[in-house]
Protein backbone atom coordinates (compact mmCIF):
# COMPACT_ATOMS: atom_id res chain seq x y z
CA UNK A 1 0.00 0.00 0.00
CA UNK A 2 0.97 3.76 -0.69
CA UNK A 3 2.41 5.53 2.35
CA UNK A 4 -0.65 8.20 1.85
CA UNK A 5 -2.55 5.23 2.14
CA UNK A 6 -0.96 3.64 5.47
CA UNK A 7 -1.50 7.69 6.65
CA UNK A 8 -5.00 7.89 6.20
CA UNK A 9 -5.35 4.42 7.60
CA UNK A 10 -3.76 5.67 10.85
CA UNK A 11 -5.45 8.76 10.60
CA UNK A 12 -9.08 6.87 10.48
CA UNK A 13 -8.04 4.58 13.32
CA UNK A 14 -6.98 7.14 15.74
CA UNK A 15 -10.46 9.45 15.35
CA UNK A 16 -12.26 5.81 15.42
CA UNK A 17 -10.82 5.13 18.59
CA UNK A 18 -11.24 9.18 20.17
CA UNK A 19 -14.74 8.69 19.06
CA UNK A 20 -14.75 5.12 20.66
CA UNK A 21 -13.41 6.55 24.32
CA UNK A 22 -16.03 9.41 23.94
CA UNK A 23 -19.27 7.53 23.21
CA UNK A 24 -17.94 5.26 26.15
CA UNK A 25 -17.50 7.85 28.48
CA UNK A 26 -20.74 9.15 27.24
CA UNK A 27 -22.75 6.45 27.79
CA UNK A 28 -20.98 5.57 30.92
CA UNK A 29 -22.15 8.29 33.04
CA UNK A 30 -25.46 8.94 30.76
CA UNK A 31 -26.65 5.85 32.36
CA UNK A 32 -25.29 6.50 35.75
CA UNK A 33 -22.75 3.50 35.68
CA UNK A 34 -20.72 6.55 36.96
CA UNK A 35 -21.73 8.76 38.87
CA UNK A 36 -21.87 12.80 37.73
CA UNK A 37 -19.53 13.98 40.60
CA UNK A 38 -16.75 11.83 39.30
CA UNK A 39 -16.96 12.35 35.44
CA UNK A 40 -18.65 14.44 33.30
CA UNK A 41 -20.40 13.09 29.87
CA UNK A 42 -18.54 15.03 26.44
CA UNK A 43 -21.63 16.89 25.85
CA UNK A 44 -21.67 18.40 28.78
CA UNK A 45 -18.08 19.11 28.97
CA UNK A 46 -18.89 20.83 25.82
CA UNK A 47 -21.72 22.66 26.59
CA UNK A 48 -20.20 23.84 29.94
CA UNK A 49 -17.19 24.91 27.48
CA UNK A 50 -19.04 26.89 25.29
CA UNK A 51 -21.02 28.56 28.37
CA UNK A 52 -17.15 29.74 29.73
CA UNK A 53 -16.42 31.22 26.50
CA UNK A 54 -19.66 33.50 26.93
CA UNK A 55 -18.50 34.70 30.39
CA UNK A 56 -16.57 37.53 30.57
CA UNK A 57 -14.97 36.06 33.97
CA UNK A 58 -13.30 33.66 32.18
CA UNK A 59 -11.27 36.17 30.04
CA UNK A 60 -10.68 37.87 33.03
CA UNK A 61 -8.97 35.11 34.97
CA UNK A 62 -7.69 33.53 31.77
CA UNK A 63 -5.94 37.41 31.33
CA UNK A 64 -4.56 37.23 34.96
CA UNK A 65 -2.76 33.48 34.14
CA UNK A 66 -1.15 34.44 31.06
CA UNK A 67 0.21 37.73 32.60
CA UNK A 68 1.21 35.99 35.54
CA UNK A 69 2.92 33.59 33.06
CA UNK A 70 4.41 36.48 30.65
CA UNK A 71 6.28 38.33 33.40
CA UNK A 72 7.76 34.89 35.06
CA UNK A 73 8.45 33.85 31.75
CA UNK A 74 9.76 36.97 29.99
CA UNK A 75 12.35 37.43 33.54
CA UNK A 76 13.81 34.29 33.48
CA UNK A 77 14.41 34.57 29.63
CA UNK A 78 16.30 37.79 30.31
CA UNK A 79 17.98 37.03 33.70
CA UNK A 80 18.28 33.50 32.67
CA UNK A 81 20.09 34.54 29.23
CA UNK A 82 22.58 36.79 31.52
CA UNK A 83 23.44 34.46 34.02
CA UNK A 84 24.06 31.56 31.16
CA UNK A 85 26.06 33.93 29.44
CA UNK A 86 28.21 35.35 32.15
CA UNK A 87 29.06 31.90 33.62
CA UNK A 88 30.29 31.00 30.02
CA UNK A 89 31.80 34.09 29.33
CA UNK A 90 33.46 35.16 32.42
CA UNK A 91 36.57 32.88 33.30
CA UNK A 92 36.02 30.73 36.29
CA UNK A 93 32.25 31.41 36.91
CA UNK A 94 30.83 28.19 36.63
CA UNK A 95 33.32 26.48 38.45
CA UNK A 96 32.90 28.60 41.41
CA UNK A 97 28.67 28.93 41.14
CA UNK A 98 28.37 25.02 39.73
CA UNK A 99 27.99 23.58 43.06
CA UNK A 100 25.53 26.55 44.47
CA UNK A 101 23.46 26.22 41.31
CA UNK A 102 23.26 22.37 40.91
CA UNK A 103 21.84 22.39 44.58
CA UNK A 104 19.41 24.65 43.40
CA UNK A 105 18.23 23.25 40.91
CA UNK A 106 17.84 19.99 42.90
CA UNK A 107 15.27 21.42 44.99
CA UNK A 108 11.82 20.21 43.71
CA UNK A 109 10.51 23.49 43.26
CA UNK A 110 6.96 23.12 45.04
CA UNK A 111 8.00 22.91 48.44
CA UNK A 112 8.89 26.85 47.87
CA UNK A 113 5.74 28.23 46.80
CA UNK A 114 3.84 28.39 50.28
CA UNK A 115 7.08 30.46 52.23
CA UNK A 116 6.96 32.28 48.93
CA UNK A 117 3.11 33.40 50.04
CA UNK A 118 4.47 34.14 53.20
CA UNK A 119 7.12 36.81 51.76
CA UNK A 120 4.94 37.91 48.64
CA UNK A 121 1.55 37.67 49.64
CA UNK A 122 -1.00 35.63 47.06
CA UNK A 123 -1.10 38.35 44.45
CA UNK A 124 0.62 39.06 41.57
CA UNK A 125 4.20 39.24 42.36
CA UNK A 126 4.12 36.07 44.18
CA UNK A 127 2.71 33.84 40.99
CA UNK A 128 5.34 35.59 38.97
CA UNK A 129 7.82 34.63 41.44
CA UNK A 130 6.26 31.59 41.17
CA UNK A 131 6.51 31.29 37.60
CA UNK A 132 10.48 32.74 37.54
CA UNK A 133 11.80 29.95 40.17
CA UNK A 134 9.71 26.98 37.75
CA UNK A 135 11.14 28.29 34.69
CA UNK A 136 14.60 30.10 35.11
CA UNK A 137 17.25 26.92 35.97
CA UNK A 138 16.54 25.59 32.79
CA UNK A 139 16.70 28.04 30.20
CA UNK A 140 20.18 29.28 32.56
CA UNK A 141 21.36 25.34 31.88
CA UNK A 142 20.51 25.56 28.03
CA UNK A 143 21.98 29.07 27.55
CA UNK A 144 25.49 27.67 29.44
CA UNK A 145 25.36 23.91 27.66
CA UNK A 146 24.58 25.93 23.96
CA UNK A 147 27.31 28.00 24.21
CA UNK A 148 29.48 25.32 25.13
CA UNK A 149 28.88 23.10 22.56
CA UNK A 150 29.97 25.86 19.86
CA UNK A 151 32.12 24.07 17.27
CA UNK A 152 36.06 24.68 18.34
CA UNK A 153 36.06 25.74 14.50
CA UNK A 154 33.44 27.91 14.16
CA UNK A 155 35.49 29.74 17.15
CA UNK A 156 38.93 29.40 14.65
CA UNK A 157 37.26 30.96 11.71
CA UNK A 158 36.36 33.99 13.79
CA UNK A 159 39.98 34.26 14.77
CA UNK A 160 41.50 34.25 11.28
CA UNK A 161 39.02 36.91 10.78
CA UNK A 162 40.32 39.04 13.77
CA UNK A 163 36.76 39.23 15.46
CA UNK A 164 36.35 41.08 18.64
CA UNK A 165 35.47 39.39 21.77
CA UNK A 166 32.19 41.11 21.20
CA UNK A 167 31.67 40.25 17.43
CA UNK A 168 32.37 36.69 18.50
CA UNK A 169 29.96 36.30 21.19
CA UNK A 170 27.26 38.19 18.61
CA UNK A 171 28.49 36.44 15.23
CA UNK A 172 29.14 33.00 16.32
CA UNK A 173 28.51 31.76 19.90
CA UNK A 174 24.78 32.86 19.96
CA UNK A 175 23.89 31.87 16.81
CA UNK A 176 25.54 28.51 17.49
CA UNK A 177 23.76 28.31 20.65
CA UNK A 178 20.21 29.15 19.54
CA UNK A 179 18.73 25.90 19.22
CA UNK A 180 20.13 24.40 22.64
CA UNK A 181 18.14 27.56 24.27
CA UNK A 182 15.10 27.05 22.50
CA UNK A 183 15.09 23.84 23.90
CA UNK A 184 15.54 25.36 27.26
CA UNK A 185 12.41 27.81 26.82
CA UNK A 186 10.16 25.11 25.59
CA UNK A 187 10.78 23.12 28.93
CA UNK A 188 10.64 26.15 30.65
CA UNK A 189 7.46 27.48 28.80
CA UNK A 190 6.00 24.45 29.97
CA UNK A 191 6.95 24.34 33.72
CA UNK A 192 6.35 27.85 34.14
CA UNK A 193 2.49 27.66 32.82
CA UNK A 194 2.23 24.82 35.74
CA UNK A 195 3.86 27.53 38.44
CA UNK A 196 1.36 30.00 37.81
CA UNK A 197 -1.97 27.03 37.69
CA UNK A 198 -0.08 26.27 40.57
CA UNK A 199 0.24 28.87 42.66
CA UNK A 200 -2.95 30.11 41.95
CA UNK A 201 -4.47 26.57 43.26
CA UNK A 202 -2.50 27.03 46.44
CA UNK A 203 -3.27 30.73 47.22
CA UNK A 204 -5.43 33.51 45.25
CA UNK A 205 -8.05 35.39 44.20
CA UNK A 206 -8.01 34.97 40.58
CA UNK A 207 -6.40 32.81 37.52
CA UNK A 208 -7.74 29.96 35.96
CA UNK A 209 -6.32 28.17 38.52
CA UNK A 210 -8.52 29.69 41.08
CA UNK A 211 -11.27 29.38 38.81
CA UNK A 212 -10.15 25.11 38.87
CA UNK A 213 -10.22 25.34 42.46
CA UNK A 214 -13.36 27.16 43.11
CA UNK A 215 -15.20 24.63 40.76
CA UNK A 216 -13.92 21.42 42.07
CA UNK A 217 -15.19 22.69 45.75
CA UNK A 218 -18.75 23.38 44.45
CA UNK A 219 -18.34 19.75 42.71
CA UNK A 220 -18.91 21.10 39.44
CA UNK A 221 -17.06 18.32 38.03
CA UNK A 222 -18.24 19.39 33.98
CA UNK A 223 -17.15 22.98 34.70
CA UNK A 224 -13.50 21.45 35.84
CA UNK A 225 -13.07 19.37 32.60
CA UNK A 226 -13.79 22.33 30.47
CA UNK A 227 -11.09 24.44 32.45
CA UNK A 228 -8.87 21.65 31.60
CA UNK A 229 -9.37 21.66 27.87
CA UNK A 230 -8.91 25.39 28.38
CA UNK A 231 -5.54 25.30 29.98
CA UNK A 232 -4.68 22.09 27.60
CA UNK A 233 -5.43 24.89 24.89
CA UNK A 234 -3.48 27.51 26.33
CA UNK A 235 -0.44 25.06 26.73
CA UNK A 236 -0.60 23.88 23.55
CA UNK A 237 -0.36 28.04 22.05
CA UNK A 238 2.26 28.97 23.76
CA UNK A 239 4.52 25.96 22.62
CA UNK A 240 3.59 26.23 19.29
CA UNK A 241 4.43 30.24 19.16
CA UNK A 242 7.89 29.36 20.40
CA UNK A 243 8.39 26.77 17.88
CA UNK A 244 7.03 29.10 15.09
CA UNK A 245 9.56 32.08 16.51
CA UNK A 246 12.44 29.74 16.46
CA UNK A 247 11.65 28.37 12.99
CA UNK A 248 10.77 31.63 11.55
CA UNK A 249 13.40 34.05 13.20
CA UNK A 250 16.27 31.87 13.81
CA UNK A 251 16.34 28.72 12.39
CA UNK A 252 15.78 29.07 8.46
CA UNK A 253 18.57 27.05 7.64
CA UNK A 254 17.50 23.87 9.63
CA UNK A 255 14.84 22.77 7.58
CA UNK A 256 14.85 20.41 5.28
CA UNK B 1 56.83 41.47 1.11
CA UNK B 2 54.29 38.84 1.70
CA UNK B 3 56.87 35.30 2.51
CA UNK B 4 57.77 33.46 5.64
CA UNK B 5 60.58 32.52 7.04
CA UNK B 6 59.92 29.81 9.63
CA UNK B 7 63.20 29.16 11.45
CA UNK B 8 63.71 26.43 13.69
CA UNK B 9 60.20 26.03 14.71
CA UNK B 10 58.97 23.37 17.11
CA UNK B 11 55.92 22.91 18.42
CA UNK B 12 55.10 20.63 21.76
CA UNK B 13 51.56 19.81 22.86
CA UNK B 14 51.17 19.74 26.59
CA UNK B 15 49.41 16.87 28.59
CA UNK B 16 50.32 13.95 30.48
CA UNK B 17 51.89 12.70 28.16
CA UNK B 18 53.41 15.49 25.81
CA UNK B 19 53.31 15.10 21.82
CA UNK B 20 55.84 16.68 19.66
CA UNK B 21 54.11 17.47 16.64
CA UNK B 22 56.89 19.25 14.98
CA UNK B 23 60.78 19.48 15.67
CA UNK B 24 63.22 21.87 14.18
CA UNK B 25 61.16 22.90 10.95
CA UNK B 26 63.48 25.85 9.04
CA UNK B 27 61.68 26.79 5.53
CA UNK B 28 61.28 29.58 3.81
CA UNK B 29 58.15 30.18 2.14
CA UNK B 30 58.75 32.65 -0.78
CA UNK B 31 56.48 35.34 -2.34
CA UNK B 32 54.07 34.39 -4.97
CA UNK B 33 54.88 30.93 -5.15
CA UNK B 34 52.54 27.75 -4.59
CA UNK B 35 53.78 25.40 -2.01
CA UNK B 36 52.47 22.20 -1.07
CA UNK B 37 53.30 20.60 2.62
CA UNK B 38 52.97 16.66 2.31
CA UNK B 39 52.65 14.20 4.94
CA UNK B 40 51.27 11.40 6.22
CA UNK B 41 48.54 11.91 8.86
CA UNK B 42 49.38 13.03 12.13
CA UNK B 43 52.78 13.78 10.96
CA UNK B 44 52.17 17.72 12.27
CA UNK B 45 50.50 19.43 9.10
CA UNK B 46 47.69 21.06 10.07
CA UNK B 47 49.88 22.25 13.37
CA UNK B 48 52.45 23.80 10.80
CA UNK B 49 49.63 25.23 8.57
CA UNK B 50 47.97 26.76 11.95
CA UNK B 51 51.28 28.36 13.46
CA UNK B 52 51.47 30.23 9.75
CA UNK B 53 47.50 31.55 10.43
CA UNK B 54 48.90 32.82 13.97
CA UNK B 55 46.16 30.73 15.31
CA UNK B 56 48.77 28.80 17.13
CA UNK B 57 52.57 29.73 18.28
CA UNK B 58 55.54 27.93 18.05
CA UNK B 59 56.79 26.56 21.24
CA UNK B 60 60.76 27.44 19.95
CA UNK B 61 61.92 28.89 17.29
CA UNK B 62 60.19 31.73 15.59
CA UNK B 63 57.87 32.35 12.38
CA UNK B 64 58.88 35.83 10.56
CA UNK B 65 56.00 36.86 8.12
CA UNK B 66 57.19 40.22 6.11
CA UNK B 67 59.26 41.86 8.33
CA UNK B 68 57.66 40.64 11.85
CA UNK B 69 57.35 37.80 13.63
CA UNK B 70 53.67 36.54 13.93
CA UNK B 71 52.42 37.23 17.11
CA UNK B 72 48.63 35.96 15.87
CA UNK B 73 46.04 35.95 13.09
CA UNK B 74 46.71 38.44 10.44
CA UNK B 75 44.86 40.21 8.36
CA UNK B 76 47.26 39.55 4.91
CA UNK B 77 46.87 35.65 5.97
CA UNK B 78 43.87 33.61 4.52
CA UNK B 79 42.46 30.32 6.13
CA UNK B 80 40.61 27.94 4.02
CA UNK B 81 39.48 24.75 6.80
CA UNK B 82 39.53 21.19 5.83
CA UNK B 83 36.25 20.84 6.94
CA UNK B 84 34.56 23.95 5.67
CA UNK B 85 32.84 25.39 8.51
CA UNK B 86 30.87 27.37 6.70
CA UNK B 87 28.53 28.78 9.71
CA UNK B 88 25.31 26.86 8.91
CA UNK B 89 22.89 29.69 10.40
CA UNK B 90 24.38 32.17 7.22
CA UNK B 91 23.70 31.85 3.39
CA UNK B 92 26.28 31.05 1.17
CA UNK B 93 26.19 34.73 0.48
CA UNK B 94 26.35 35.96 4.55
CA UNK B 95 29.44 33.45 5.09
CA UNK B 96 31.80 35.06 2.32
CA UNK B 97 31.26 38.11 3.64
CA UNK B 98 31.93 37.42 7.37
CA UNK B 99 35.47 38.94 7.20
CA UNK B 100 34.68 41.97 5.29
CA UNK B 101 31.66 42.71 8.49
CA UNK B 102 33.89 41.84 10.69
CA UNK B 103 36.55 44.68 10.09
CA UNK B 104 33.37 47.00 10.02
CA UNK B 105 32.82 47.38 5.67
CA UNK B 106 29.68 48.97 4.88
CA UNK B 107 26.97 46.39 3.64
CA UNK B 108 26.98 48.39 0.83
CA UNK B 109 30.38 48.22 -0.05
CA UNK B 110 30.79 44.26 0.52
CA UNK B 111 28.27 43.25 -1.97
CA UNK B 112 30.57 43.81 -4.89
CA UNK B 113 33.16 42.26 -3.32
CA UNK B 114 31.23 39.54 -2.35
CA UNK B 115 29.71 38.85 -5.73
CA UNK B 116 33.10 38.94 -7.30
CA UNK B 117 34.78 35.86 -5.41
CA UNK B 118 31.55 34.32 -5.33
CA UNK B 119 31.44 34.21 -9.30
CA UNK B 120 35.55 33.48 -9.35
CA UNK B 121 35.00 30.14 -7.11
CA UNK B 122 31.71 29.10 -9.60
CA UNK B 123 28.90 29.52 -7.01
CA UNK B 124 26.79 32.51 -8.72
CA UNK B 125 23.71 31.82 -8.31
CA UNK B 126 24.18 29.95 -4.99
CA UNK B 127 24.43 33.31 -2.92
CA UNK B 128 20.69 32.53 -0.76
CA UNK B 129 21.40 28.99 -0.32
CA UNK B 130 22.23 27.56 3.37
CA UNK B 131 25.57 25.50 3.54
CA UNK B 132 23.57 22.01 4.43
CA UNK B 133 22.01 22.44 0.92
CA UNK B 134 25.68 22.53 -0.75
CA UNK B 135 27.17 19.51 -2.24
CA UNK B 136 30.48 18.86 -0.46
CA UNK B 137 32.54 20.40 -3.16
CA UNK B 138 30.24 23.66 -3.40
CA UNK B 139 31.15 23.78 -0.06
CA UNK B 140 34.77 23.80 -0.53
CA UNK B 141 34.47 26.35 -3.20
CA UNK B 142 32.29 28.80 -0.32
CA UNK B 143 35.01 28.24 2.24
CA UNK B 144 37.53 29.59 -0.37
CA UNK B 145 35.62 32.49 -1.35
CA UNK B 146 35.15 33.05 2.21
CA UNK B 147 38.69 33.49 2.08
CA UNK B 148 39.44 35.46 -1.09
CA UNK B 149 37.10 38.01 -0.03
CA UNK B 150 38.75 39.03 3.06
CA UNK B 151 41.46 39.88 0.25
CA UNK B 152 44.88 38.04 2.19
CA UNK B 153 47.78 38.15 0.78
CA UNK B 154 48.34 34.27 1.39
CA UNK B 155 46.24 31.51 1.47
CA UNK B 156 46.69 28.81 3.81
CA UNK B 157 44.82 25.46 2.77
CA UNK B 158 44.39 22.76 5.15
CA UNK B 159 43.79 19.48 2.75
CA UNK B 160 41.01 21.24 1.42
CA UNK B 161 39.58 19.12 -0.64
CA UNK B 162 40.29 15.83 1.12
CA UNK B 163 36.76 14.97 1.90
CA UNK B 164 35.36 15.44 -2.22
CA UNK B 165 35.25 12.62 -4.39
CA UNK B 166 38.02 12.48 -7.17
CA UNK B 167 36.85 13.92 -10.13
CA UNK B 168 35.15 17.23 -8.08
CA UNK B 169 38.66 16.70 -6.51
CA UNK B 170 40.52 17.42 -9.90
CA UNK B 171 37.96 20.19 -11.22
CA UNK B 172 38.68 21.92 -8.04
CA UNK B 173 42.31 21.12 -8.13
CA UNK B 174 42.35 23.21 -11.80
CA UNK B 175 39.84 26.31 -10.57
CA UNK B 176 42.06 26.65 -7.73
CA UNK B 177 45.03 26.99 -9.58
CA UNK B 178 43.16 29.63 -12.03
CA UNK B 179 42.62 31.50 -9.44
CA UNK B 180 45.62 31.26 -7.84
CA UNK B 181 47.13 32.86 -11.40
CA UNK B 182 44.48 35.61 -11.17
CA UNK B 183 44.89 37.04 -7.45
CA UNK B 184 48.85 36.18 -7.57
CA UNK B 185 48.70 35.48 -4.13
CA UNK B 186 51.03 33.06 -2.00
CA UNK B 187 49.19 29.57 -1.60
CA UNK B 188 50.50 27.40 1.19
CA UNK B 189 48.63 24.08 0.39
CA UNK B 190 48.46 21.09 3.42
CA UNK B 191 48.17 17.62 1.48
CA UNK B 192 48.39 14.30 1.98
CA UNK B 193 48.47 12.98 -1.52
CA UNK B 194 50.92 12.98 -3.53
CA UNK B 195 49.71 13.38 -6.89
CA UNK B 196 47.90 16.60 -5.99
CA UNK B 197 50.77 17.84 -4.39
CA UNK B 198 52.98 17.42 -7.43
CA UNK B 199 50.18 18.38 -9.55
CA UNK B 200 49.28 22.18 -8.00
CA UNK B 201 53.16 22.98 -6.25
CA UNK B 202 56.00 25.03 -7.15
CA UNK B 203 58.06 22.90 -4.42
CA UNK B 204 56.08 20.34 -2.53
CA UNK B 205 57.43 20.09 1.39
CA UNK B 206 57.52 16.66 2.38
CA UNK B 207 57.40 16.19 6.58
CA UNK B 208 58.45 12.79 8.12
CA UNK B 209 56.14 11.31 10.91
CA UNK B 210 56.40 11.39 14.26
CA UNK B 211 57.51 13.50 15.33
CA UNK B 212 57.15 15.98 12.04
CA UNK B 213 60.50 16.76 10.54
CA UNK B 214 61.34 18.19 7.19
CA UNK B 215 62.45 15.59 5.14
CA UNK B 216 63.16 16.62 1.79
CA UNK B 217 62.12 19.46 -0.52
CA UNK B 218 61.20 18.97 -4.37
CA UNK B 219 61.44 21.64 -6.95
CA UNK B 220 58.42 21.31 -9.68
CA UNK B 221 59.35 23.57 -12.23
CA UNK B 222 57.27 22.67 -14.79
CA UNK B 223 55.35 25.24 -16.82
CA UNK B 224 51.87 25.80 -16.55
CA UNK B 225 49.31 24.55 -17.17
CA UNK B 226 50.40 21.43 -16.66
CA UNK B 227 49.36 18.34 -18.18
CA UNK B 228 48.06 15.61 -15.59
CA UNK B 229 50.23 12.47 -16.14
CA UNK B 230 52.84 14.28 -17.88
CA UNK B 231 56.09 12.02 -17.56
CA UNK B 232 58.42 14.61 -16.03
CA UNK B 233 55.68 14.92 -12.68
CA UNK B 234 55.65 11.01 -12.28
CA UNK B 235 59.38 11.31 -11.98
CA UNK B 236 58.90 13.42 -9.30
CA UNK B 237 56.07 11.95 -7.90
CA UNK B 238 57.90 8.06 -7.73
CA UNK B 239 60.69 10.26 -6.00
CA UNK B 240 58.42 11.18 -3.37
CA UNK B 241 57.57 7.86 -3.07
CA UNK B 242 60.61 6.83 -2.38
CA UNK B 243 61.57 9.28 0.18
CA UNK B 244 58.17 8.47 1.79
CA UNK B 245 59.27 4.73 1.56
CA UNK B 246 62.69 5.45 2.99
CA UNK B 247 60.97 7.17 6.14
CA UNK B 248 58.71 4.65 6.52
CA UNK B 249 61.85 2.37 6.74
CA UNK B 250 63.85 3.46 9.65
CA UNK B 251 60.51 3.96 11.03
CA UNK B 252 59.72 0.60 10.73
CA UNK B 253 61.67 -1.19 13.98
CA UNK B 254 59.60 1.21 15.80
CA UNK B 255 56.89 -1.56 14.83
CA UNK B 256 58.57 -4.45 15.40
CA UNK B 257 59.47 -3.93 18.82
N1 LIG C 1 45.41 20.43 20.31
C1 LIG C 1 46.20 19.35 20.40
N2 LIG C 1 46.56 18.85 21.60
C2 LIG C 1 47.38 17.78 21.70
N3 LIG C 1 47.90 17.14 20.65
C3 LIG C 1 47.59 17.57 19.42
C4 LIG C 1 46.73 18.71 19.22
N4 LIG C 1 46.60 18.92 17.89
C5 LIG C 1 47.34 17.96 17.29
N5 LIG C 1 47.94 17.16 18.19
C6 LIG C 1 48.87 16.05 17.88
O1 LIG C 1 49.93 16.56 17.13
C7 LIG C 1 50.25 15.68 16.09
C8 LIG C 1 50.14 16.37 14.75
O2 LIG C 1 48.78 16.69 14.51
P1 LIG C 1 48.28 17.46 13.21
O3 LIG C 1 49.04 18.72 13.08
O4 LIG C 1 46.81 17.55 13.28
O5 LIG C 1 48.72 16.44 12.05
P2 LIG C 1 48.18 16.31 10.54
O6 LIG C 1 47.44 17.54 10.19
O7 LIG C 1 49.42 16.12 9.74
O8 LIG C 1 47.32 15.10 10.49
C9 LIG C 1 49.35 14.47 16.22
O9 LIG C 1 50.05 13.45 16.91
C10 LIG C 1 48.20 14.99 17.03
O10 LIG C 1 47.65 13.96 17.82
MG1 LIG D 1 45.44 17.74 9.55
Amino acid sequence: MSERGILWRIVAGQILLLVLFLGTVEVVVQKGIVGRLYLSAPTQVVQELVKLLQQSETFRNLYVTLLEFTLGFGLSVVLGFGIGLFLVLVSRAEQFFNPFLSALMAIPKVTIVPLLTLWLGIGLVHKVAVVFLFCIFPIIYNTVAGIKQTSENYLKVARVFEATSYQTVTKVILPSAVPSIFAGLRVSAGSGLIGALFGEMLASKEGLGNMLVQSTSLYDTARVFALITVVTVVSILIIAFINLLEKKVFLRWKSS
Amino acid sequence: MAGFSIRHVSKVYGGAVPTVALEDIDLTIHDGEFLCILGPSGCGKSTLLEMLAGLQLPTSGEIVYGDKILQGPDRRLGVVFQDPSLYPWRTVFENVELGLEIRGVKKADRKNTVQKYLTMVGLDGFEHKYPHQLSGGMKQRAGLARALANRPDVLLMDEPFGAVDHLTRLQLQNDLLNIWEAEKKTVVFVTHDVNEAVFLGDRVVLLSPRPGKLKQIFNISHQRPRERGDAGLLKIQNDIYAAIYENKKQAEPEYHL
